[in-house]
């Protein structure tokens, strides 16, 4: 589960302090869904990357089963990410020189998991997303939507406890915009994650069970009775 | 998957792992041929050294000059009184001369092999021969028929003299005497055998010469022939080739005979000397210095200061601009090689904050990033390595000839000589040598060039793996989306 309290993140740009998250309170079950939504720049992948562990709040707490990812030692919050946190990004994010099986397994890298193991769990991993036929592909041979489920594939590949997804179908056409997120919802009922997504789609907003909001680095939250 | 990454990486990069890797060949190719080449300088100096002292001598212990005025110094004078104009008769003469005109006791030698350090020690003479032949013949007094011109006329009446006059050929050549009790030291040793023998240990006064075979070829020369010094007839049983260079003298006989010749009996002019630990040679020269007053030691250092010419010219270039070109060359390749895989990680930056978001450490990344590199300057070393060897076959294929001057104005004896350090009344004969120059690529090289190629990678990685290990996840993400 978790916690978010009172976090802020202020970034100095020239003379400029951006305020990106300004005391931002925020509770996510275990299990739970919740889609974030606000305007360019007001500070949704900043709070996407504090969940992550990918940067550090100015102040606050970040509490993830108890444990601060604010205060963690950098190995420690590497271990976390590891283990716990899978990423799905905009631009997918895949090694254009590694095959898809290959870009699935660097997930469990730092795991240290033998590569035959590794090799069997990505394999497994693009079956479940339907690319069991293109394992030995370059994600240069491969459609954006293609691209996109091998990424989901590496987030999932080592059963995390969370997924966040920064705008997984920005760069997509509708049709896979519906691909992804019919996959997406998927894993998540499937594996039971906590799943937290950044979207302008308010589409795929409508519908979430819960949808955040962010403007100038302040969040309100509301429970969507539609889904 | 640190190779699989490594090696597709490598292949997507293929220009920029090409410039990487060719900046660091020609740094390496350029330290092999300088290394070579300098190798090969030193080597060449070996042998100019070797052809005056022979193999296995570190010191040669000649007598120190005494200071004599200019024009003082002994000069050979030849007489010979004209002969009738009917006389067919050739006239010739020779003077044997102690070459340098500094002779050192024989019991020397002794003396110096007895002193610390000395594993053995050699006697050597000398000599220049000089060989006047041909002939002078008297002029003749014609009585003039009735003069002319008004000329006074002598007594008797007028006359001229005609006909007479001097046709004389002077033939100098070096001989040495070499103590052949003990042929492993010396400046035969240089020398091979290729026709014939050499002396035996028993021919200690023997009337036998070993010819040089330049002398030989010239005086047409074979083993069999005779060869007449001052009146003595020597029978020529070897032909001697240098190994390298010129010989150190024309003719060899032992060195009883040579004594006889230069009327000096129990003189040697120098000592060569072999010391039991080549490390030990400075000690060894203050030590014989100290007891033996009045001579001169000299060792293969000493001499190979003396060396000038275009070897000497070389060698210098080749130890300070050849060194000083690698030196900027690598440390320019090192630099490029750095800066460009310092780029190449900041064209990674999503790549790489992808793989720290997934939980990589950086230590991973940069060992990605440094075996990459390291990679990179193993086939850079590899290619310098190749570039280097064909660079180095090239000089050693052309040998380019250098030349040797030793002693030029130092006062150096000259050939056979082997010592120096003669003061104004010596005879200063600087001896000219062509070498051909080689350029001998020796394990310890390529070793070097390995090791700079690691070096090379290492400095590269270093580049490239503080910049990615300073990369902040979010940070990289942020920058490019």
């Amino acid at each position: 589960m978790y916690e978010l309290r009172g976090v802020t993140k202020h970034y100095s740009r020239g003379k400029d302090t951006v305020h990106a998250l300004d005391g931002v309170d925020l509770t996510i079950a275990d299990g739970d869904r919740l889609v974030i939504q606000g305007p360019t720049g007001g500070g949704k992948s900043t709070l996407l990357q504090m969940l992550g562990g990918l940067d550090r709040p100015t102040s606050g707490e970040v509490v993830l089963d108890g444990t601060d990812l604010a205060r963690l030692p950098e190995a420690r919050l590497t271990r976390v990410r590891s283990e716990n946190i899978g990423f799905v990004f905009q631009s997918f994010n895949l090694i254009p020189t590694l095959t898809a099986q290959e870009n699935v397994e660097t997930a469990l890298v730092p795991l240290g998991i033998k590569s035959k193991e590794r090799r069997e769990r990505a394999a497994e991993a693009l079956q479940s997303v339907g690319l069991g036929e293109r394992l030995g592909h370059l994600p240069g041979e491969m459609s954006g939507g293609q691209q996109q489920r091998v990424a989901i594939a590496r987030a999932l590949v080592k059963q995390p406890k969370v997924l966040l997804a920064d705008e997984p179908t920005g760069n997509l056409d509708e049709s896979m915009r519906d691909e992804i997120m019919d996959v997406l919802e998927r894993m998540w009922k499937e594996l039971g994650l906590t799943f937290v997504m950044v979207t302008h789609d308010s589409a795929i907003a409508k519908k979430a069970p819960r949808v955040a909001t962010i403007r100038k680095g302040r969040i309100t939250v509301k429970e969507n009775a539609n889904s | 998957m640190f190779f699989t990454y490594l090696r597709r990486e490598l292949r997507r990069r293929r220009k920029a792992a090409l410039v990487v890797a060719s900046g660091l060949a020609l740094g390496i190719a350029l330290v092999i041929v300088v290394n070579s080449v300098s190798s090969g300088m030193g080597q060449a100096q070996d042998k100019v050294l070797q052809s005056l002292y022979g193999l296995g001598t570190d010191m040669t212990v000649t007598k120190a000059a005494d200071p004599q005025e200019e024009g003082q110094a002994q000069r050979p004078r030849f007489r010979f009184d004209a002969q009738d104009s009917g006389s067919d008769e050739e006239q010739s003469s020779d003077r044997v001369m102690v070459q340098g005109f500094e002779t050192l006791a024989s019991s020397t030698v002794a003396k110096v092999g007895s002193q610390d350090g000395v594993s053995n020690a050699v006697g050597g003479l000398s000599l220049q021969v000089v060989k006047v032949s041909g002939q002078f013949t008297r002029g003749q007094f014609q009585q003039g028929g009735g003069g002319g011109g008004g000329q006074p006329s002598g007594p008797g009446g007028e006359g001229r003299v005609e006909g007479g006059g001097a046709d004389f050929d002077v033939n100098s050549y070096s001989v040495f005497g070499t103590d052949v009790t003990e042929p492993e030291l010396g400046p035969l040793t240089s020398s091979k055998i290729t026709s014939g023998r050499t002396f035996t240990s028993a021919e200690t006064n023997a009337k036998v010469v070993v010819a040089d075979a330049s002398y030989a070829k010239e005086k047409k020369l074979a083993v069999g022939d005779t060869v007449t010094i001052k009146d003595v007839k020597y029978e020529v049983i070897g032909i001697a080739t240098p190994e390298s260079g010129d010989a150190a003298a024309n003719l060899y006989i032992p060195l009883k005979q040579a004594q006889t010749l230069s009327d000096s009996a129990d003189k040697v002019t120098t000592i060569y000397v072999k010391a039991t630990d080549s490390q030990q040679i400075d000690a060894v020269k203050s030590e014989i210095q100290k007891n033996i007053s009045g001579t001169t030691v000299t060792t293969s250092a000493d001499l190979a200061d003396t060396v000038s010419g275009s070897l000497s010219t070389a060698s210098d270039l080749a130890t300070s601009v050849g060194k000083w070109l690698s030196i900027v060359v690598l440390a320019a390749a090192f630099l490029v090689a750095g800066l460009l895989t310092s780029s190449a990680v900041s064209r990674r930056v999503r790549e790489f904050g992808t793989l720290k978001a997934l939980g990589w450490r950086s230590g991973r990344v940069t060992r990605q990033v440094v075996g990459e590199a390291v990679v990179n300057g193993l086939v850079g070393g590899a290619l310098g390595i190749a570039l280097g060897l064909v660079g180095a076959y090239v000089v050693t294929a052309i040998s380019p000839t250098l030349q040797a001057e030793l002693g030029g104005g130092g006062g150096t004896t000259g050939p056979g000589g082997g010592g120096f350090g003669g003061g104004p009344g010596r005879q200063a004969a600087a001896r000219t040598l062509d070498v051909a120059l080689t350029a001998p690529v020796s394990v310890t090289t390529i070793a070097l060039a390995v090791a700079l190629a690691v070096t090379g990678g290492l400095v590269a990685g270093a580049f490239g793996g503080w910049r990615a290990s300073r990369l902040r996840p979010a940070d990289a993400l942020r920058r490019v989306e």
